[in-house]
């Protein structure tokens, strides 16, 4: 068990080779280059190998470069199982299902905007509902609640929170089939009740960056991104909702795997067979807390509108705020691969993943048909975020996947202390970033060192080809939890 | 003794929860968690809830344990203060929380805590005290 143990492939990947560990089913695969790799944490390259092990698990166990180690499964590992001999684990999409990001462009310039930043973050502050023991300006009846899992950001957009078109421009149009509100604890309806619309705390935000930097005139154009433009993204999930999910069928599926005599290497890889009723259970019931996120995500960006119509006096239409894309991070969905040269049905776990689709998959809104899915990658607050596209070789290599953010580097403590006697806001302030935050540490934890550099992970999965840039976003003003 | 110290981990929080018996330990446990979310000081006993959790392990159930003060926390703003625990054996605990709801004005604002998580969960009996180590997804 040691790093020499690892053989690299090529200059952006890394095998944990199958007889690293006992029981392994198929190899590891790490995305890394020679930087990356000094920053590998043991543990994760463990986790990876572990989820190896699972029943059913097809070609390989993957970790994208902003690998880091999570529980049980690794932050940005992709796992895909057979349908017939595979499992599938809550472990392997996390506690905060469907964890996601959204971008919207805009008519505006970044010189627009910058005069007016401060009064704009403290509305957008004011107007959404952020951080611990906030609570959301949405009280959902027992009956809307179970209408917001079946139905999605399509519950918010028939409630007036959005429009129509935005919907297109959302992954699986914002809502999984098969959501069934019928297998949801109690506990979970109440935690869920007044949560929609809110933005939570840790690493989610809310973001108005402006575009400093394309690397594909042609993509970038097909997706409404110019140089200099301002954009605003969003980064949360389903909330306590999605959490008590989760934590409600770890339970579960503890008894399961002893039930169905699975070996685990690690408590949180519990998981079931996918046709055994617990497995379906769990699955009906995260579609539900998926379908809980998108619906937050457009209540959210609804407001965002809402506050720069307000605050600069514009009109929808000069503003032109539509949505780009929305992606989840955190999530399991029965796709369509090739494997073995035939295609196949697989339960693909995406845990710090985001999916990354290549022009002409039929998954696609028509508009990006050509270009393939627009991917967005959400960096830490004082750096960068990224606008990729989905590729071919994803398809080919990672189950049509790619990375999903920076990845941590230090803990929140570690992150505390370098932050000792620092007024981080102001060191952001003097960046030219406005920064607004409820927590009285996040913005400590937050900071950029803890991170990885967002540019190594994304020039990583650019080499490696399974997406390619481009654009890359600056922050200007960040709400955060 | 101390009563809890914090652990350090990449992108999450932890605490090491000591005690004299399993109640105290389980009391311990519960008021680190606190201590991540709030200044504990600035919380008073106002109002009690009434716990009863069930676990299929005792480290089963120091998970569950957690799992429900941070359920009433992130439902209902109820923030713990004094904890009394009239039942506690290997699967099941009874309790008696009071506190108060959580004021984002007067209580300080630490971590939102998603869950209390299985990861390097452990429960170990020392020569004359119980220690526990448990990780929160934030």
């Amino acid at each position: 068990m040691s790093l020499e143990q690892l053989r690299r492939i090529d200059e952006t990947r890394l095998e944990i080779p199958l007889d690293y560990k006992q029981g392994m089913r198929v190899p590891g695969i790490i995305y890394a280059d020679s930087i990356l790799e000094k920053e590998l944490e043991i543990q994760s390259i463990e986790q990876v190998a572990n989820v190896a092990t699972l029943p059913g698990i097809e070609k390989a166990s993957l970790a994208m470069p902003d690998i880091h180690t999570g529980y049980g499964f690794t932050i940005g590992g992709v796992a895909a199982f057979d349908l017939k001999e595979g499992i599938i684990s809550p472990g392997g999409v996390g506690y905060d299902i469907n964890c996601g990001v959204r971008l919207l462009r805009s008519n505006l310039t970044k010189q627009e905007v910058f005069p007016r930043i401060k009064n704009l973050v403290d509305v957008l502050y004011r107007e959404i509902p952020a951080g611990v023991g906030s609570k959301g300006k949405i009280r959902l009846s027992p009956d809307d609640e179970k209408r917001v899992l079946t139905k999605g950001a399509l519950w918010a957009v028939e409630n007036g929170f959005g429009e129509a078109s935005d919907i297109e421009h959302t992954e699986s149009r914002g809502m999984l089939d098969g959501a069934d509100p019928s297998l949801i604890s109690s506990k979970a309806y109440e935690r869920g009740r007044a949560q929609q619309g809110t933005l939570g705390s840790g690493n989610h935000f809310l973001e108005i960056q402006y575009v400093d930097e394309i690397y594909d005139e042609g993509a970038a154009n097909s997706l409404g991104l110019f140089e200099g433009q301002m954009t605003v993204m969003i980064h949360t999930g389903s909330r306590g909702f999605g959490h008590q999910v989760c934590t409600d069928f770890l339970e579960v599926m503890e008894r399961a795997a002893g039930k169905y005599r699975i070996e685990l290497y690690d408590k949180e890889l519990a998981c079931a067979p996918f046709n055994s009723p617990e497995a379906q259970d769990y699955l009906a019931a995260m579609r539900a807390a998926a379908n809980y996120a998108w619906a937050n995500r457009q209540c959210i960006m609804h407001w965002t509108r809402e506050a720069f119509m307000k605050t600069l006096n514009l009109s929808p239409r000069s503003l032109g705020m539509s949505l780009i894309y929305d992606v989840a991070h955190n999530i399991a969905k029965v796709e369509e691969h090739t494997v073995r040269g035939a295609k196949k049905k697989l339960i693909v776990h995406r845990k710090g993943a985001t999916r990354a689709f290549p022009p002409n998959h039929p998954e696609l809104p028509e508009i990006y048909r050509h270009v393939g899915q627009p991917v967005l990658i959400p960096g830490d607050m004082g750096r960068a975020s990224f606008v990729l596209l989905g590729t071919e070789k994803a398809m080919q290599e990672t189950f049509g996947s790619t990375c999903h953010g920076a990845g941590r580097l230090m803990s929140r403590h570690q992150a505390i202390r370098k932050a000792k006697g620092r007024a981080i806001w102001r060191e952001m302030e003097d960046k030219g970033i406005i920064v607004r935050s409820a927590g009285r540490g996040t913005l400590a934890e937050e900071m950029s060192e803890a991170y990885k550099d967002i540019s190594e992970v994304v020039e990583v999965v650019h080499r490696a080809g399974i997406s390619k840039k481009v654009a890359r976003l600056r922050p200007m003003g960040v709400v955060k939890g | 003794m101390k009563r809890f110290e914090l652990i350090d981990i990449s992108g999450d929080a932890g605490i090491r929860a000591f005690g004299k018996d399993l109640d105290d330990l389980f009391l311990n446990a519960a008021d680190g968690m606190y201590s991540l979310i709030t200044d504990p000081g600035s919380v008073t006993p106002q109002k009690s809830i009434e716990i009863k959790t069930e676990g299929n392990s005792l480290e089963g159930l120091l998970v569950a344990w957690l799992n429900e003060l941070i359920f009433h926390f992130d439902t209902y703003g109820f923030i713990g203060k004094e904890i009394h625990i009239h039942e506690l054996h290997d699967t099941l605990i009874r309790a008696t929380v009071t506190g108060e709801d959580f004021d984002p004005e007067k209580h300080g604002k630490g971590l939102l805590i998603k869950a209390a998580t299985y990861h390097k969960l452990k429960i170990e009996r020392k020569e004359d005290h119980w220690e526990a180590d448990v990780i929160f997804d934030i």
